[in-house]
Protein backbone atom coordinates (compact mmCIF):
# COMPACT_ATOMS: atom_id res chain seq x y z
CA UNK A 1 0.00 0.00 0.00
CA UNK A 2 1.31 3.74 -1.03
CA UNK A 3 3.04 5.49 2.56
CA UNK A 4 1.09 8.43 2.45
CA UNK A 5 -2.44 6.99 1.93
CA UNK A 6 -1.15 3.93 4.84
CA UNK A 7 -0.15 6.70 7.21
CA UNK A 8 -3.81 8.53 6.16
CA UNK A 9 -5.89 5.75 7.39
CA UNK A 10 -3.80 4.90 10.43
CA UNK A 11 -4.37 8.67 11.44
CA UNK A 12 -7.95 8.97 10.54
CA UNK A 13 -8.73 5.48 13.13
CA UNK A 14 -6.01 5.91 15.64
CA UNK A 15 -5.45 9.77 16.03
CA UNK A 16 -9.02 11.69 14.87
CA UNK A 17 -10.66 9.89 17.93
CA UNK A 18 -8.46 12.00 20.21
CA UNK A 19 -8.62 15.49 18.65
CA UNK A 20 -12.49 14.80 18.64
CA UNK A 21 -11.95 14.03 22.38
CA UNK A 22 -10.00 17.32 22.34
CA UNK A 23 -12.77 19.46 20.84
CA UNK A 24 -15.50 17.56 22.34
CA UNK A 25 -13.73 18.81 25.92
CA UNK A 26 -14.04 22.18 25.12
CA UNK A 27 -16.96 22.68 23.34
CA UNK A 28 -19.61 21.39 26.27
CA UNK A 29 -22.57 22.40 24.30
CA UNK A 30 -21.32 20.68 20.77
CA UNK A 31 -24.51 18.57 20.14
CA UNK A 32 -26.88 17.47 16.94
CA UNK A 33 -27.04 19.25 13.41
CA UNK A 34 -23.49 21.26 14.41
CA UNK A 35 -20.22 19.83 12.51
CA UNK A 36 -18.00 22.03 14.83
CA UNK A 37 -19.08 23.40 18.01
CA UNK A 38 -20.89 26.61 17.98
CA UNK A 39 -19.07 27.96 20.85
CA UNK A 40 -15.76 27.24 22.84
CA UNK A 41 -15.59 27.33 26.36
CA UNK A 42 -13.45 26.26 29.46
CA UNK A 43 -16.28 25.20 31.61
CA UNK A 44 -14.94 21.21 32.10
CA UNK A 45 -11.95 22.91 33.37
CA UNK A 46 -13.57 24.41 35.49
CA UNK A 47 -15.55 22.05 36.89
CA UNK A 48 -12.34 19.57 36.95
CA UNK A 49 -10.17 22.60 39.36
CA UNK A 50 -13.65 22.66 41.32
CA UNK A 51 -13.23 18.86 41.58
CA UNK A 52 -9.50 18.60 41.77
CA UNK A 53 -9.79 16.88 45.36
CA UNK A 54 -12.20 13.93 44.60
CA UNK A 55 -10.34 13.36 40.86
CA UNK A 56 -6.91 13.59 42.61
CA UNK A 57 -8.12 10.72 45.07
CA UNK A 58 -9.63 8.76 42.45
CA UNK A 59 -6.37 9.43 40.36
CA UNK A 60 -4.04 8.54 43.07
CA UNK A 61 -5.77 5.53 44.22
CA UNK A 62 -5.85 3.74 40.88
CA UNK A 63 -2.25 4.79 39.85
CA UNK A 64 -1.88 3.22 43.79
CA UNK A 65 -3.48 0.04 42.95
CA UNK A 66 -1.98 -0.36 39.54
CA UNK A 67 1.30 0.05 40.80
CA UNK A 68 0.80 -1.98 43.71
CA UNK A 69 0.09 -4.96 40.80
CA UNK A 70 3.15 -4.50 38.65
CA UNK A 71 4.97 -4.62 41.71
CA UNK A 72 2.94 -7.57 43.49
CA UNK A 73 2.96 -9.54 39.49
CA UNK A 74 6.90 -8.83 39.38
CA UNK A 75 7.28 -10.57 42.78
CA UNK A 76 5.03 -13.41 41.81
CA UNK A 77 6.41 -13.95 38.51
CA UNK A 78 10.55 -13.26 38.88
CA UNK A 79 11.81 -17.01 40.35
CA UNK A 80 9.22 -19.26 38.51
CA UNK A 81 10.30 -17.75 35.21
CA UNK A 82 13.68 -18.04 36.23
CA UNK A 83 12.43 -21.28 35.94
CA UNK A 84 10.79 -21.64 32.86
CA UNK A 85 13.55 -19.98 30.95
CA UNK A 86 15.69 -22.73 31.74
CA UNK A 87 16.22 -26.80 31.01
CA UNK A 88 12.64 -28.81 30.55
CA UNK A 89 11.15 -30.86 33.07
CA UNK A 90 8.46 -33.12 33.11
CA UNK A 91 5.24 -31.22 32.82
CA UNK A 92 6.38 -27.84 31.36
CA UNK A 93 4.10 -27.22 28.54
CA UNK A 94 0.72 -28.04 30.46
CA UNK A 95 2.19 -25.93 33.21
CA UNK A 96 2.73 -22.78 30.97
CA UNK A 97 -0.41 -23.43 29.40
CA UNK A 98 -2.41 -23.32 32.79
CA UNK A 99 -0.52 -20.48 34.04
CA UNK A 100 -1.29 -18.33 31.29
CA UNK A 101 -5.16 -19.11 32.00
CA UNK A 102 -6.02 -16.15 33.85
CA UNK A 103 -5.70 -14.06 30.99
CA UNK A 104 -7.76 -15.62 28.92
CA UNK A 105 -10.96 -17.19 30.37
CA UNK A 106 -13.53 -14.42 30.96
CA UNK A 107 -12.42 -13.06 34.56
CA UNK A 108 -15.74 -12.81 35.61
CA UNK A 109 -15.36 -16.21 36.00
CA UNK A 110 -13.18 -16.69 39.26
CA UNK A 111 -13.22 -13.04 40.30
CA UNK A 112 -16.99 -13.41 41.27
CA UNK A 113 -15.92 -16.61 43.31
CA UNK A 114 -12.89 -15.11 44.20
CA UNK A 115 -15.08 -12.23 45.36
CA UNK A 116 -17.09 -14.43 48.19
CA UNK A 117 -13.17 -15.75 49.32
CA UNK A 118 -12.56 -12.17 49.81
CA UNK A 119 -15.40 -11.45 51.20
CA UNK A 120 -14.60 -14.16 53.92
CA UNK A 121 -10.87 -12.91 54.29
CA UNK A 122 -12.18 -10.21 54.70
CA UNK A 123 -10.75 -8.49 52.06
CA UNK A 124 -12.98 -7.52 49.74
CA UNK A 125 -13.71 -3.42 49.68
CA UNK A 126 -10.12 -3.14 50.58
CA UNK A 127 -6.89 -2.75 48.50
CA UNK A 128 -5.45 -5.52 48.98
CA UNK A 129 -8.22 -7.52 47.58
CA UNK A 130 -8.28 -4.71 44.21
CA UNK A 131 -4.31 -5.97 43.89
CA UNK A 132 -4.92 -9.27 44.33
CA UNK A 133 -7.55 -9.64 42.17
CA UNK A 134 -5.74 -7.24 39.63
CA UNK A 135 -2.72 -9.06 39.65
CA UNK A 136 -4.28 -12.75 39.11
CA UNK A 137 -5.62 -11.49 35.63
CA UNK A 138 -2.77 -9.59 34.63
CA UNK A 139 0.48 -11.26 35.85
CA UNK A 140 1.09 -13.74 32.42
CA UNK A 141 2.34 -10.57 30.76
CA UNK A 142 4.58 -10.37 33.21
CA UNK A 143 5.63 -13.56 33.05
CA UNK A 144 5.95 -14.50 29.91
CA UNK A 145 7.81 -10.85 29.60
CA UNK A 146 10.30 -12.40 32.21
CA UNK A 147 10.19 -15.65 30.30
CA UNK A 148 11.92 -14.08 27.67
CA UNK A 149 14.10 -11.80 29.88
CA UNK A 150 15.49 -14.56 31.12
CA UNK A 151 16.02 -16.16 28.14
CA UNK A 152 18.09 -13.51 26.48
CA UNK A 153 19.84 -12.84 28.93
CA UNK A 154 21.06 -16.02 29.41
CA UNK A 155 23.11 -17.91 32.01
CA UNK A 156 26.95 -17.00 31.61
CA UNK A 157 26.38 -13.72 33.72
CA UNK A 158 25.15 -15.83 36.77
CA UNK A 159 27.75 -18.40 36.01
CA UNK A 160 30.63 -15.51 36.11
CA UNK A 161 29.20 -14.18 39.11
CA UNK A 162 28.96 -17.36 41.03
CA UNK A 163 32.40 -18.43 40.37
CA UNK A 164 33.57 -14.99 41.55
CA UNK A 165 31.31 -16.28 44.80
CA UNK A 166 28.45 -14.29 44.76
CA UNK A 167 25.61 -15.42 47.25
CA UNK A 168 22.35 -16.10 44.77
CA UNK A 169 20.28 -13.29 46.57
CA UNK A 170 23.05 -10.94 45.33
CA UNK A 171 23.37 -12.41 42.15
CA UNK A 172 19.72 -11.89 41.75
CA UNK A 173 19.78 -8.62 42.68
CA UNK A 174 22.82 -6.81 41.27
CA UNK A 175 23.63 -8.95 38.62
CA UNK A 176 20.10 -10.10 37.34
CA UNK A 177 17.62 -7.52 38.09
CA UNK A 178 19.70 -5.08 36.38
CA UNK A 179 19.69 -6.90 33.61
CA UNK A 180 16.34 -7.63 33.35
CA UNK A 181 14.72 -4.58 33.74
CA UNK A 182 14.12 -3.75 29.95
CA UNK A 183 11.98 -6.97 30.29
CA UNK A 184 10.33 -5.97 33.68
CA UNK A 185 9.60 -2.42 32.02
CA UNK A 186 7.83 -4.08 29.18
CA UNK A 187 5.92 -6.51 31.12
CA UNK A 188 5.24 -3.97 33.73
CA UNK A 189 3.58 -2.00 31.47
CA UNK A 190 1.10 -4.03 29.83
CA UNK A 191 0.39 -4.85 33.55
CA UNK A 192 0.05 -1.32 34.73
CA UNK A 193 -2.13 -0.48 31.78
CA UNK A 194 -4.27 -3.32 32.31
CA UNK A 195 -4.91 -2.56 36.02
CA UNK A 196 -5.14 0.80 35.09
CA UNK A 197 -8.09 0.56 32.52
CA UNK A 198 -10.24 -1.61 34.50
CA UNK A 199 -13.25 -0.93 35.36
CA UNK A 200 -15.30 -3.83 36.64
CA UNK A 201 -12.87 -6.27 38.92
CA UNK A 202 -12.20 -2.87 40.50
CA UNK A 203 -15.48 -2.29 41.12
CA UNK A 204 -16.43 -5.61 42.09
CA UNK A 205 -13.68 -6.45 44.71
CA UNK A 206 -13.73 -2.41 45.65
CA UNK A 207 -17.06 -2.49 45.67
CA UNK A 208 -16.83 1.73 45.91
CA UNK A 209 -14.24 2.12 48.93
CA UNK A 210 -11.44 2.18 46.83
CA UNK A 211 -11.77 4.74 44.51
CA UNK A 212 -10.79 4.88 40.56
CA UNK A 213 -10.14 6.82 37.66
CA UNK A 214 -12.34 4.49 35.61
CA UNK A 215 -15.28 4.31 38.94
CA UNK A 216 -15.13 8.33 38.17
CA UNK A 217 -15.48 7.88 34.53
CA UNK A 218 -18.34 6.02 34.03
CA UNK A 219 -21.43 8.02 35.26
CA UNK A 220 -20.16 10.77 33.20
CA UNK A 221 -19.77 8.85 29.65
CA UNK A 222 -23.86 8.59 29.88
CA UNK A 223 -24.45 11.99 30.69
CA UNK A 224 -25.69 14.39 28.31
CA UNK A 225 -22.58 16.83 28.68
CA UNK A 226 -20.05 14.95 26.88
CA UNK A 227 -17.15 17.68 27.85
CA UNK A 228 -16.41 15.83 31.43
CA UNK A 229 -16.11 12.90 29.87
CA UNK A 230 -13.92 13.55 27.54
CA UNK A 231 -11.49 16.05 29.31
CA UNK A 232 -10.81 12.67 31.83
CA UNK A 233 -11.04 10.50 28.70
CA UNK A 234 -7.89 12.54 27.99
CA UNK A 235 -6.19 12.20 31.35
CA UNK A 236 -6.33 8.74 30.79
CA UNK A 237 -4.49 9.03 27.40
CA UNK A 238 -1.89 11.69 28.27
CA UNK A 239 -1.15 10.45 32.33
CA UNK A 240 0.54 6.97 30.83
CA UNK A 241 2.33 8.31 27.80
CA UNK A 242 3.67 11.13 30.28
CA UNK A 243 4.39 8.26 32.68
CA UNK A 244 6.42 5.85 29.60
CA UNK A 245 8.23 8.95 28.48
CA UNK A 246 9.63 9.85 31.91
CA UNK A 247 10.52 6.31 32.70
CA UNK A 248 12.72 5.77 29.71
CA UNK A 249 14.20 8.77 29.45
CA UNK A 250 15.32 8.02 33.10
CA UNK A 251 16.33 4.24 32.02
CA UNK A 252 18.46 5.58 29.11
CA UNK A 253 20.49 8.01 31.31
CA UNK A 254 20.81 5.51 34.24
CA UNK A 255 22.30 2.68 31.79
CA UNK A 256 24.31 5.82 30.07
CA UNK A 257 26.12 6.43 33.66
CA UNK A 258 26.53 2.74 34.36
CA UNK A 259 27.64 2.40 30.96
CA UNK A 260 25.95 -0.46 29.79
CA UNK A 261 24.47 1.55 26.56
CA UNK B 1 25.84 -12.96 24.99
CA UNK B 2 22.61 -14.02 21.91
CA UNK B 3 20.92 -17.15 22.49
CA UNK B 4 23.52 -18.98 24.02
CA UNK B 5 20.28 -21.69 25.20
CA UNK B 6 19.77 -23.38 28.33
CA UNK B 7 21.66 -26.85 26.92
CA UNK B 8 24.99 -26.50 28.92
CA UNK B 9 23.16 -24.60 31.94
CA UNK B 10 26.38 -23.86 33.84
CA UNK B 11 24.58 -21.57 36.23
CA UNK B 12 22.38 -24.15 37.62
CA UNK B 13 23.93 -26.93 39.23
CA UNK B 14 22.29 -29.98 36.68
CA UNK B 15 21.12 -31.63 39.32
CA UNK B 16 18.85 -28.95 39.76
CA UNK B 17 16.02 -31.28 41.95
CA UNK B 18 12.91 -31.27 41.74
CA UNK B 19 12.14 -29.89 45.31
CA UNK B 20 14.33 -26.80 44.41
CA UNK B 21 12.31 -26.21 41.31
CA UNK B 22 8.62 -26.52 43.13
CA UNK B 23 10.23 -23.99 45.66
CA UNK B 24 11.08 -21.52 43.29
CA UNK B 25 7.63 -21.74 41.39
CA UNK B 26 5.73 -21.77 44.70
CA UNK B 27 5.67 -17.57 44.55
CA UNK B 28 3.38 -18.13 41.37
CA UNK B 29 2.07 -21.73 42.15
CA UNK B 30 0.30 -20.85 45.75
CA UNK B 31 -1.42 -17.56 44.61
CA UNK B 32 -3.08 -19.34 41.55
CA UNK B 33 -3.78 -22.04 43.55
CA UNK B 34 -5.38 -19.90 46.24
CA UNK B 35 -6.91 -17.02 44.03
CA UNK B 36 -7.45 -18.36 40.75
CA UNK B 37 -8.29 -22.42 41.26
CA UNK B 38 -10.03 -20.80 44.58
CA UNK B 39 -12.23 -18.78 42.51
CA UNK B 40 -13.11 -21.22 40.02
CA UNK B 41 -14.15 -23.47 42.80
CA UNK B 42 -16.52 -21.33 44.42
CA UNK B 43 -18.29 -20.16 41.03
CA UNK B 44 -18.56 -23.87 41.00
CA UNK B 45 -19.60 -24.75 43.49
CA UNK B 46 -22.31 -22.20 44.03
CA UNK B 47 -23.83 -22.70 40.99
CA UNK B 48 -24.27 -25.98 42.18
CA UNK B 49 -26.49 -24.24 44.89
CA UNK B 50 -23.36 -25.04 47.88
CA UNK B 51 -21.10 -22.75 49.59
CA UNK B 52 -24.05 -19.95 48.93
CA UNK B 53 -24.02 -16.68 50.72
CA UNK B 54 -27.78 -18.45 51.84
CA UNK B 55 -28.89 -21.48 51.88
CA UNK B 56 -29.93 -22.88 48.55
CA UNK B 57 -33.26 -24.25 48.41
CA UNK B 58 -33.18 -25.79 44.94
CA UNK B 59 -31.96 -28.86 43.75
CA UNK B 60 -27.62 -29.19 42.99
CA UNK B 61 -28.65 -29.11 39.26
CA UNK B 62 -31.64 -26.19 39.25
CA UNK B 63 -29.82 -23.93 37.53
CA UNK B 64 -28.24 -25.13 35.16
CA UNK B 65 -31.83 -26.93 34.28
CA UNK B 66 -33.27 -23.45 34.05
CA UNK B 67 -30.42 -22.21 31.74
CA UNK B 68 -30.65 -24.92 29.05
CA UNK B 69 -34.29 -24.56 29.05
CA UNK B 70 -34.75 -20.70 28.40
CA UNK B 71 -34.48 -19.53 24.88
CA UNK B 72 -32.68 -15.88 26.21
CA UNK B 73 -29.72 -17.73 27.41
CA UNK B 74 -29.30 -19.82 24.11
CA UNK B 75 -29.85 -16.36 22.44
CA UNK B 76 -27.77 -13.95 24.50
CA UNK B 77 -24.78 -16.97 24.50
CA UNK B 78 -25.01 -16.65 20.41
CA UNK B 79 -25.49 -13.08 20.61
CA UNK B 80 -22.09 -13.00 22.58
CA UNK B 81 -20.26 -15.73 20.31
CA UNK B 82 -20.92 -13.72 17.26
CA UNK B 83 -19.72 -10.27 18.60
CA UNK B 84 -16.19 -11.71 20.03
CA UNK B 85 -15.90 -13.70 16.89
CA UNK B 86 -17.05 -11.00 14.36
CA UNK B 87 -14.93 -8.12 16.45
CA UNK B 88 -11.56 -10.80 16.77
CA UNK B 89 -11.85 -11.68 13.25
CA UNK B 90 -12.13 -8.04 11.98
CA UNK B 91 -9.38 -6.85 14.13
CA UNK B 92 -6.89 -9.78 13.52
CA UNK B 93 -7.37 -9.37 9.45
CA UNK B 94 -6.52 -5.44 9.72
CA UNK B 95 -3.93 -5.88 12.39
CA UNK B 96 -2.43 -8.02 10.35
CA UNK B 97 -2.44 -6.05 7.13
CA UNK B 98 -1.65 -2.81 8.96
CA UNK B 99 1.46 -4.24 10.58
CA UNK B 100 2.78 -5.97 7.24
CA UNK B 101 2.12 -2.28 5.67
CA UNK B 102 3.64 -0.70 8.25
CA UNK B 103 6.69 -3.02 8.53
CA UNK B 104 7.38 -2.24 4.82
CA UNK B 105 7.45 1.69 5.26
CA UNK B 106 10.95 2.95 4.90
CA UNK B 107 12.26 3.44 8.06
CA UNK B 108 11.58 7.52 8.70
CA UNK B 109 7.89 6.86 8.77
CA UNK B 110 7.62 4.05 11.06
CA UNK B 111 8.02 6.41 14.02
CA UNK B 112 4.84 8.32 12.66
CA UNK B 113 3.40 4.92 12.47
CA UNK B 114 3.45 4.49 15.84
CA UNK B 115 0.13 6.48 16.32
CA UNK B 116 -1.34 2.90 16.48
CA UNK B 117 -0.33 2.19 20.06
CA UNK B 118 -2.86 5.24 21.26
CA UNK B 119 -5.80 3.07 21.62
CA UNK B 120 -3.86 0.48 23.43
CA UNK B 121 -3.32 3.30 25.77
CA UNK B 122 -6.92 4.36 26.60
CA UNK B 123 -9.17 1.69 28.42
CA UNK B 124 -12.26 -0.03 27.25
CA UNK B 125 -14.44 2.34 28.56
CA UNK B 126 -12.76 4.86 27.15
CA UNK B 127 -12.74 3.47 23.78
CA UNK B 128 -16.75 2.46 24.01
CA UNK B 129 -17.04 6.56 24.72
CA UNK B 130 -15.28 6.92 21.29
CA UNK B 131 -17.59 4.97 19.51
CA UNK B 132 -20.66 6.62 21.34
CA UNK B 133 -19.19 9.98 20.06
CA UNK B 134 -19.14 9.14 17.25
CA UNK B 135 -21.91 7.06 16.11
CA UNK B 136 -24.98 8.13 18.20
CA UNK B 137 -28.02 9.17 16.52
CA UNK B 138 -27.18 12.72 18.25
CA UNK B 139 -22.99 11.99 17.58
CA UNK B 140 -20.46 13.81 15.16
CA UNK B 141 -20.86 11.10 11.94
CA UNK B 142 -25.06 12.23 12.10
CA UNK B 143 -24.10 15.98 12.64
CA UNK B 144 -21.78 15.52 9.15
CA UNK B 145 -24.64 13.43 7.17
CA UNK B 146 -26.96 16.22 7.90
CA UNK B 147 -24.66 18.72 7.31
CA UNK B 148 -23.89 16.78 3.71
CA UNK B 149 -27.60 17.07 3.20
CA UNK B 150 -28.24 13.57 3.63
CA UNK B 151 -30.59 13.56 6.65
CA UNK B 152 -32.89 16.05 8.24
CA UNK B 153 -33.57 14.92 11.36
CA UNK B 154 -31.39 12.98 13.65
CA UNK B 155 -34.15 9.99 13.79
CA UNK B 156 -33.13 9.69 10.07
CA UNK B 157 -29.73 8.48 10.90
CA UNK B 158 -28.92 4.91 11.02
CA UNK B 159 -29.36 3.24 14.33
CA UNK B 160 -26.11 2.03 14.24
CA UNK B 161 -25.40 1.47 17.91
CA UNK B 162 -28.59 -0.31 18.72
CA UNK B 163 -29.23 -1.88 15.44
CA UNK B 164 -29.70 -5.41 17.58
CA UNK B 165 -26.51 -7.05 16.01
CA UNK B 166 -23.85 -5.46 18.62
CA UNK B 167 -22.20 -3.06 15.98
CA UNK B 168 -21.10 -0.28 18.61
CA UNK B 169 -19.29 -3.08 20.55
CA UNK B 170 -17.82 -4.43 17.71
CA UNK B 171 -16.59 -0.87 16.28
CA UNK B 172 -15.31 -0.64 20.13
CA UNK B 173 -13.74 -4.29 20.40
CA UNK B 174 -12.12 -3.14 16.44
CA UNK B 175 -10.59 -0.39 17.56
CA UNK B 176 -8.70 -1.57 20.55
CA UNK B 177 -7.91 -5.16 18.98
CA UNK B 178 -6.81 -3.83 15.82
CA UNK B 179 -3.41 -2.23 17.38
CA UNK B 180 -3.26 -5.22 19.89
CA UNK B 181 -2.97 -7.70 17.23
CA UNK B 182 -0.31 -5.25 15.28
CA UNK B 183 1.46 -4.80 18.10
CA UNK B 184 1.95 -8.92 18.40
CA UNK B 185 2.45 -9.05 14.38
CA UNK B 186 5.07 -6.58 14.62
CA UNK B 187 6.98 -8.37 17.14
CA UNK B 188 7.63 -11.53 14.51
CA UNK B 189 8.06 -9.18 11.47
CA UNK B 190 11.03 -7.50 13.39
CA UNK B 191 13.12 -10.32 12.77
CA UNK B 192 11.78 -11.15 9.90
CA UNK B 193 14.67 -11.02 7.27
CA UNK B 194 13.14 -8.17 4.18
CA UNK B 195 15.37 -10.11 1.40
CA UNK B 196 13.30 -12.88 1.67
CA UNK B 197 10.68 -10.90 -0.29
CA UNK B 198 13.03 -9.26 -2.36
CA UNK B 199 14.25 -12.62 -3.66
CA UNK B 200 10.21 -13.77 -4.19
CA UNK B 201 9.47 -10.14 -5.98
CA UNK B 202 12.36 -11.13 -8.49
CA UNK B 203 11.51 -14.42 -9.25
CA UNK B 204 8.16 -12.48 -9.97
CA UNK B 205 5.63 -13.36 -7.13
CA UNK B 206 2.30 -11.36 -6.97
CA UNK B 207 2.21 -9.12 -3.75
CA UNK B 208 -0.83 -11.31 -2.99
CA UNK B 209 0.92 -14.45 -3.25
CA UNK B 210 4.15 -13.31 -1.43
CA UNK B 211 1.35 -12.03 1.35
CA UNK B 212 -0.35 -15.72 1.52
CA UNK B 213 3.08 -17.68 0.80
CA UNK B 214 5.99 -15.80 2.65
CA UNK B 215 4.89 -13.53 4.97
CA UNK B 216 1.93 -14.92 6.50
CA UNK B 217 3.05 -18.06 7.76
CA UNK B 218 5.66 -16.36 9.43
CA UNK B 219 3.37 -14.27 11.38
CA UNK B 220 0.83 -17.02 12.18
CA UNK B 221 1.80 -17.79 15.46
CA UNK B 222 0.86 -14.12 16.27
CA UNK B 223 -2.21 -14.20 14.49
CA UNK B 224 -2.99 -17.31 16.27
CA UNK B 225 -2.53 -15.82 19.73
CA UNK B 226 -4.22 -12.74 19.16
CA UNK B 227 -7.43 -14.31 17.72
CA UNK B 228 -7.54 -16.37 20.67
CA UNK B 229 -7.16 -13.41 23.24
CA UNK B 230 -9.39 -11.46 21.45
CA UNK B 231 -12.24 -13.34 20.70
CA UNK B 232 -12.36 -14.77 24.21
CA UNK B 233 -12.27 -11.46 25.70
CA UNK B 234 -14.85 -9.95 23.95
CA UNK B 235 -17.23 -12.90 24.33
CA UNK B 236 -17.19 -12.43 28.13
CA UNK B 237 -15.64 -8.83 28.90
CA UNK B 238 -17.93 -6.45 30.66
CA UNK B 239 -16.86 -3.01 30.47
CA UNK B 240 -17.61 -1.82 26.89
CA UNK B 241 -21.34 -3.74 27.11
CA UNK B 242 -21.31 -2.31 29.67
CA UNK B 243 -21.28 1.25 28.18
CA UNK B 244 -22.64 -0.10 24.88
CA UNK B 245 -24.96 -2.90 25.49
CA UNK B 246 -28.19 -3.20 23.59
CA UNK B 247 -30.85 -4.93 25.95
CA UNK B 248 -32.14 -7.88 24.01
CA UNK B 249 -30.51 -10.13 23.26
CA UNK B 250 -27.89 -8.96 25.32
CA UNK B 251 -23.97 -9.62 26.32
CA UNK B 252 -24.04 -12.59 28.33
CA UNK B 253 -21.82 -11.01 30.93
CA UNK B 254 -24.33 -8.40 31.44
CA UNK B 255 -26.72 -10.89 32.39
CA UNK B 256 -24.03 -12.02 35.03
CA UNK B 257 -23.95 -8.47 36.58
CA UNK B 258 -27.71 -7.99 36.53
CA UNK B 259 -28.29 -11.25 38.71
CA UNK B 260 -25.66 -10.98 40.63
CA UNK B 261 -26.22 -7.59 41.55
CA UNK B 262 -29.54 -6.45 41.12
CA UNK B 263 -31.93 -9.31 42.14
CA UNK B 264 -31.91 -11.00 45.18
CA UNK B 265 -29.50 -13.67 46.29
CA UNK B 266 -31.41 -16.55 45.44
CA UNK B 267 -30.40 -16.18 41.85
CA UNK B 268 -26.73 -16.40 42.54
CA UNK B 269 -26.51 -20.17 41.57
CA UNK B 270 -28.11 -19.08 38.07
CA UNK B 271 -25.53 -16.03 37.47
CA UNK B 272 -22.56 -18.25 38.84
CA UNK B 273 -24.15 -21.07 36.19
CA UNK B 274 -23.68 -18.63 33.19
CA UNK B 275 -19.86 -18.06 34.58
CA UNK B 276 -19.13 -21.97 34.69
CA UNK B 277 -20.26 -22.47 31.13
CA UNK B 278 -18.39 -19.56 29.64
CA UNK B 279 -15.62 -20.49 31.63
CA UNK B 280 -15.97 -24.49 29.58
CA UNK B 281 -16.58 -22.79 26.64
CA UNK B 282 -13.38 -20.45 27.01
CA UNK B 283 -11.81 -23.77 27.52
CA UNK B 284 -12.92 -26.15 25.14
CA UNK B 285 -12.02 -23.61 22.54
CA UNK B 286 -8.19 -22.70 23.48
CA UNK B 287 -7.72 -26.79 23.19
CA UNK B 288 -10.08 -27.26 19.91
CA UNK B 289 -8.24 -24.45 18.66
CA UNK B 290 -4.63 -25.35 19.53
CA UNK B 291 -5.43 -28.62 18.06
CA UNK B 292 -6.22 -27.34 14.69
CA UNK B 293 -3.81 -25.11 14.21
CA UNK B 294 -1.38 -28.32 15.09
CA UNK B 295 -2.71 -30.23 12.91
CA UNK B 296 -2.72 -27.98 10.08
CA UNK B 297 0.65 -27.15 10.52
CA UNK B 298 2.07 -31.04 10.37
CA UNK B 299 -0.45 -31.37 7.28
CA UNK B 300 1.45 -28.59 5.64
CA UNK B 301 5.12 -29.74 6.53
CA UNK B 302 4.52 -33.31 5.14
CA UNK B 303 3.21 -31.12 1.13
Amino acid sequence: MRAPLLLLLMFLVFVVPVVLLALSSLAPGWRFPNVWPEAFSLRALVYLLQHRGQILISLGSSFLFSLLTVLTTLGMCLLPASVFAGREFPGKTLLEGLLLAPALVPPMTFAMGLHFLLIKCSLADTLIGVVLVLAMFSYPYMFRALVAGFQTMGVDYRACAQNLGAEPVRILLTVELPLLLPAIIAGGSVVFLVAFSEYFLVFLIGGGAVPSFTGRLIPLLSSSDRSLASILTLIFLFLPIALFVILDTTLVRVYRKKGMM
Amino acid sequence: MGDSGFQTDPGEPSNMNGAKRILKLCPLLVPYAALFCGGVFLTVSQSFGLLTPIPYGGGHLEAYAGLLSSPSFYASFLFSLQVGAVSALCAVIAGTLLAYWVWRLPARLQTAALIYKIPLILPHIAVAFVVLLLWSRSGILASMAHSMGWIETMREFPNVLYSGWGLGMIMAYCLKGIPFAMLLVMALLVRFDARQIETAEMLGASRTRIFFRIVLPRVAPAVHTAFIILFLYSFGAFDIPFVLSESRPGMLSIHVYNMYFKRDLADRPEAMAILVIMFCFAVLFIVAYSMAVRRLESAERKI
